[in-house]
C-alpha cells in the first residue's frame, strides 16, 4: 500500500457564502511519490482545491491531512507546511514580487533562513534547471510570459519541496519548453518529491501520471488509473474532457484484434511499438550512459566505444554535463522515447542520463520487452 | 486561389529601436485557406498579426491586403479592420464594455451596422460560442475561458472575411478547445480565411492546410506540415516538437519497411493505415439544419442498429441531442469514420454546414485504402 501524504476529507469551500460552494464535499488521497494529475473543465474547482491543499484557503467544512495530521492553520505550522508543500500558480504574474530574477528565486530559501552559500547554490541550480542561468541579473519586469513562467518554477524548485503542486505548468509554453517542464517534473519524482499537476492537455498527463483525479462542478468524480475513466465515454464528456489520442488508437486497434488491449500504451513510443511488426527480429541495444555533471560526455562515449550511434540526453546532471562540453546530441528532447524507438528499428542508441533518472529512462524499453513487442537489450553503464 | 494577405521584406522595430521584432519578413496567405502560424515564445507571431492588420507600421517593406498596400490612414485602416477580425491571446486586452452583449455588439456598431441587424448578429455569435446564457452578465464575472469565448463572439459578429486567432485554445479545457476548432472549420467552409497561431502542434497538424513557421522575427518555413517536420534539425531550432501522429507514422512505417506517405493526420486515417484491411463499415449521416432532428434519431438507430456508435459534430446538433445516448460528443467525424475503418457501422449527427468535411474525410480515407460508405438519413 502506498502511504497517503496529502488527504482532503469532505472539503466544502466557498469564496463568498452567497455564491455557493466552489468545492462540494471533495475527498481524495494523494499517495507519497505517486505522479498525480488533477483534471477537469475550466471552472471545475482545480485551482481552488490546490489552494486548500496548500493551506492558502481554509475549508468551510472538512479537513486536510498532511502526513496523517490535520493542518492546524496556526501561523507557525502553516509556514512549516508551506516550506514542504510548494505551489506553482498558473499565472506567473501572481508569483513574482522581487525586482530581479536572482532575488525572486532566492526569496523562498531566504525565508527559510538558510546559509548564504546554500541559497546561492540553490538559485544557480534552479535557474539552470529551467534554462534561465543567463538571466540571473535581469529585471523580472522585462521578461516574456514564458520566461516569467520559468522563473516562478525556479523559485519553487529552490525551496526543495517534498510536495510540488503545479497548476497548468505547460500552459502558454512552446512545445520544447513544455517538454522541459515535464522532464523537471519527472526528475523531481525520481528524487522522491510528490508531484501533483493540473493540465488541460490530456495527452500530456496520460503519458506522465500514474493516478488521476477528475473534478467536475466542484466535486471529485473519479480517482484512480486513467484507463478506467477514459473508457467511460459519458463520464469523460460530462467532465469536459477528451480521451487521449494514444488511448483512442489502442481502443480502436484492440477492438478488431490487431493488438491486445492491455498493457495500455501511455506514450507514442509504446503505441508505435505495439503496432509495429518488426519482422527482421533484430532489435538494438539501449545504452544508458550514466554521467555526473562534471563528465566529459564525448570522451566517455569514446572510452566506451559508443561513437557514431544516435544519442539522446535525459536529466539534470546530463544536461549540466552537456552544457559544459557541448557534444553533438541527436535528441535533446524526449531522449528515452527517441532512443528506444531507434532500438525498435534495429539500431543501437546511447542515452546520456542522470543516474537518478535511469529507472524512468528504461520504462518504454521494458514495456516493449515485457509485452513481447520487441527484445531490446538494456545496457546500463554506471560510473 | 488569390492572396488575401502578403508581407514583403518587412522589418519592424518598436519605436524604431535597435531590436528588429520582424526582420526581412515575408509571408503570403491564400484566400480561404486554413493557415497555422507556429513558433517558439517570442518568435514574433503576435507582432506579425499586429503588422498584418495595420496596428504596427513597418519601417521597411510592404503589407498588402487583397493585393493593395495597406494605407495607414483612418479610411485605409477601417477598410482592413471591417474585413479582418482578430482574437487576441489575452481577451482582456480587447474588452472595453461592461456587459457581454455590449462587448459583442461593439464591433458591428462601430462599422455602422444597424441596431436590429446587430442584435441578430450578437445572438447568433453568442450561440456559436455557447455563451447565450451569459448575454446580460458583466464581463468581470466571467472566467478566463468564458471571456475568451466572448472575444471570439465579438469577432464573429463583425462578419469578417479573415479571422485571425492568436493562441485561441490556450487555457481552454479540451472540449472548449474542440469547439474553437469546430468554429474555425465552419468559418473555413463559409469561405473565410482563418489564421491561427498555436503552441499545440498536434492541433495544428490535424487542422491546417499550410503552416508558416517563425523564428526570431524571421519566416523560416512556409508549406505543408510534413515537409517541415521531416527536417528534424529545423524543428529543433524553431523551439518546436513534431506532432505525435507524425512521429508514430514515421516510426512504424520505418520498422515495417513501408513508405511514410500518405501521412495520417488524425485517428481514423492512422487506423486506416495501420489497422485497415477489413471491409469498411458505413457511416449513417444525419444532417441537422439549426438543430432540427425531428424523429431521425430513432430512424437512424433503427437503420444502423442498436450497436452502432453515435457521434456528433457541431454545436447546434450537440444541443439538440441533449439527453439522448451519444458515444462521441466531440470530434464525431473522426470518431465515426474510425468506427467505419474498423469495419463497424456508426451514426453521425452534424450541423449541415459541415457536410463538405465528411466528403473530405471520406476522400482522405480512400487514399489510405479504406472505402467508407455514407448512408444519408433524410
Amino acid at each position: 500500500m502506498t502511504q497517503t501524504l496529502l488527504e482532503a476529507e469532505n472539503i466544502c469551500f466557498s469564496y463568498e457564502k452567497k455564491d455557493g460552494n466552489v468545492l462540494d464535499n471533495v475527498s481524495l488521497r494523494i499517495g507519497k511519490n505517486v505522479k498525480t494529475a488533477l483534471l477537469g473543465a475550466n471552472g471545475a474547482g482545480k485551482s481552488t482545491l490546490f489552494s486548500i491543499l496548500n493551506a492558502l484557503n481554509r475549508p468551510g467544512e472538512g479537513r486536510v491531512l498532511y502526513n496523517g495530521e490535520p493542518i492546524s492553520y496556526r501561523k507557525k505550522d502553516i509556514l512549516r507546511m508551506r516550506s514542504e508543500v510548494s505551489i506553482l500558480f498558473q499565472n506567473p504574474n501572481d508569483m513574482l514580487f522581487r525586482p530581479n530574477v536572482e532575488q525572486d528565486v532566492a526569496f523562498g530559501p531566504t525565508n527559510l533562513k538558510l546559509p548564504r552559500d546554500e541559497i546561492e547554490k540553490r538559485v544557480d541550480d534552479a535557474l539552470f534547471a529551467v534554462g534561465m542561468s543567463e538571466y540571473k541579473k535581469s529585471p523580472t519586469m522585462k521578461l516574456s510570459y514564458g520566461q516569467r513562467k520559468r522563473i516562478t518554477l525556479a523559485g519553487v524548485l529552490a525551496m526543495h519541496p517534498q510536495v510540488l503542486i503545479m497548476d497548468e505548468p505547460t500552459a502558454g509554453l512552446d512545445p520544447q519548453m513544455a517538454y522541459e517542464v515535464m522532464e523537471i517534473a519527472e526528475q523531481l519524482h525520481c528524487t522522491g518529491v510528490t508531484v501533483i499537476m493540473s493540465s488541460h492537455d490530456t495527452d500530456l498527463t496520460y503519458s506522465w501520471a500514474d493516478e488521476i483525479h477528475v473534478m467536475q462542478h466542484g466535486r471529485c468524480q473519479y480517482s484512480g488509473a486513467p484507463e478506467e475513466f477514459y473508457a467511460d465515454k459519458a463520464a469523460v464528456y460530462r467532465a469536459g474532457l477528451l480521451s487521449p489520442s494514444v488511448f483512442l488508437m489502442n481502443e480502436g486497434l484492440s477492438s478488431i484484434g490487431k493488438v491486445e488491449r492491455e498493457p495500455f500504451p501511455r506514450t507514442q513510443t509504446q503505441m508505435s511499438a505495439k503496432i509495429a511488426n518488426n519482422r527482421s527480429g533484430k532489435f538494438g541495444t539501449l545504452h544508458i550512459l550514466e554521467v555526473s555533471q562534471d563528465t566529459d560526455i564525448t570522451s566517455l562515449i569514446g572510452e566506451k566505444g559508443l561513437e557514431g550511434l544516435s544519442t539522446g540526453i535525459y536529466g539534470m546532471a546530463a544536461r549540466r554535463a552537456h552544457d559544459f562540453s557541448k557534444p553533438a546530441i541527436d535528441f535533446m528532447y524526449n531522449g528515452p522515447e527517441n532512443c528506444t524507438m531507434k532500438c525498435m528499428a534495429g539500431k543501437d542508441s546511447v542515452l546520456v542520463c542522470d543516474p537518478i533518472m535511469t529507472d524512468s529512462a528504461r520504462k518504454s524499453a521494458e514495456f516493449i520487452n515485457e509485452g513481447g513487442y520487441g527484445d531490446i537489450r538494456i545496457d546500463v553503464i554506471r560510473q | 486561389m488569390s492572396r488575401i494577405f502578403e508581407m514583403r521584406d518587412v522589418t519592424f522595430a518598436h519605436h524604431g529601436g535597435p531590436v528588429k521584432v520582424m526582420d526581412n519578413f515575408s509571408i503570403a496567405v491564400e484566400e480561404g485557406s486554413r493557415t497555422a502560424i507556429l513558433g517558439a515564445n517570442g518568435a514574433g507571431k503576435t507582432t506579425m498579426f499586429y503588422t498584418l492588420t495595420g496596428v504596427y507600421r513597418p519601417q521597411e517593406g510592404e503589407v498588402l491586403f487583397r493585393g493593395e498596400p495597406i494605407e495607414y490612414t483612418k479610411e485605409g485602416l477601417t477598410k482592413v479592420r471591417s474585413e479582418v477580425a482578430v482574437v487576441l491571446q489575452n481577451p482582456d486586452e480587447q474588452m472595453f464594455c461592461s456587459l457581454v452583449e455590449e462587448d459583442v455588439a461593439f464591433g458591428p456598431l462601430n462599422l455602422g451596422v444597424d441596431r436590429d441587424e446587430v442584435e441578430q448578429r450578437v445572438d447568433k455569435a453568442l450561440r456559436d460560442v455557447r455563451m447565450s446564457d451569459f448575454k446580460k452578465r458583466p464581463l468581470q464575472q466571467l472566467s478566463g475561458g468564458q471571456r475568451k469565448r466572448v472575444a471570439i463572439a465579438g469577432a464573429l459578429a463583425v462578419h469578417p472575411e479573415v479571422m485571425i486567432m492568436d493562441e485561441p485554445t490556450a487555457g481552454l479545457d479540451p472540449q472548449a478547445s474542440m469547439e474553437v476548432i469546430e468554429l474555425a472549420e465552419k468559418l473555413h467552409l463559409q469561405g473565410i480565411t482563418v489564421l491561427i497561431s498555436t503552441h499545440d502542434v498536434d492541433l495544428a497538424y490535424g487542422w491546417a492546410d499550410a503552416v508558416n513557421v517563425l523564428r526570431k522575427g524571421k519566416m523560416v518555413f512556409s508549406g505543408t506540415s510534413e515537409e517541415f517536420y521531416s527536417d528534424a534539425e529545423n524543428v529543433h531550432l524553431c523551439g518546436l516538437l513534431s506532432p505525435a501522429t507524425f512521429n508514430m507514422n514515421r516510426e512504424v512505417s520505418d520498422i515495417n519497411g513501408i513508405s511514410p506517405s500518405p501521412y495520417p493526420r488524425n485517428v481514423s486515417s492512422f487506423l486506416a493505415k495501420f489497422g485497415g484491411g477489413q471491409k469498411a463499415g458505413r457511416v449513417f449521416c444525419v444532417s441537422c439544419n439549426e438543430g432540427d432532428i425531428g424523429d431521425r434519431y430513432e430512424q437512424a438507430v433503427r437503420e444502423a442498429g442498436e450497436d452502432a456508435k453515435i457521434g456528433i459534430y457541431g454545436t447546434d446538433t450537440r444541443y439538440a441531442l441533449t439527453g439522448k445516448r451519444v458515444d462521441y460528443y466531440f470530434d464525431g467525424i473522426d470518431s465515426c469514420f474510425s468506427e467505419a475503418v474498423l469495419g463497424r457501422d456508426s451514426i453521425l449527427f452534424y450541423d449541415s454546414v459541415y457536410e463538405p468535411l465528411l466528403k473530405e474525410q471520406a476522400d482522405t480515407l480512400k487514399g489510405f485504402g479504406s472505402d467508407v460508405g455514407r448512408e444519408v438519413i433524410q
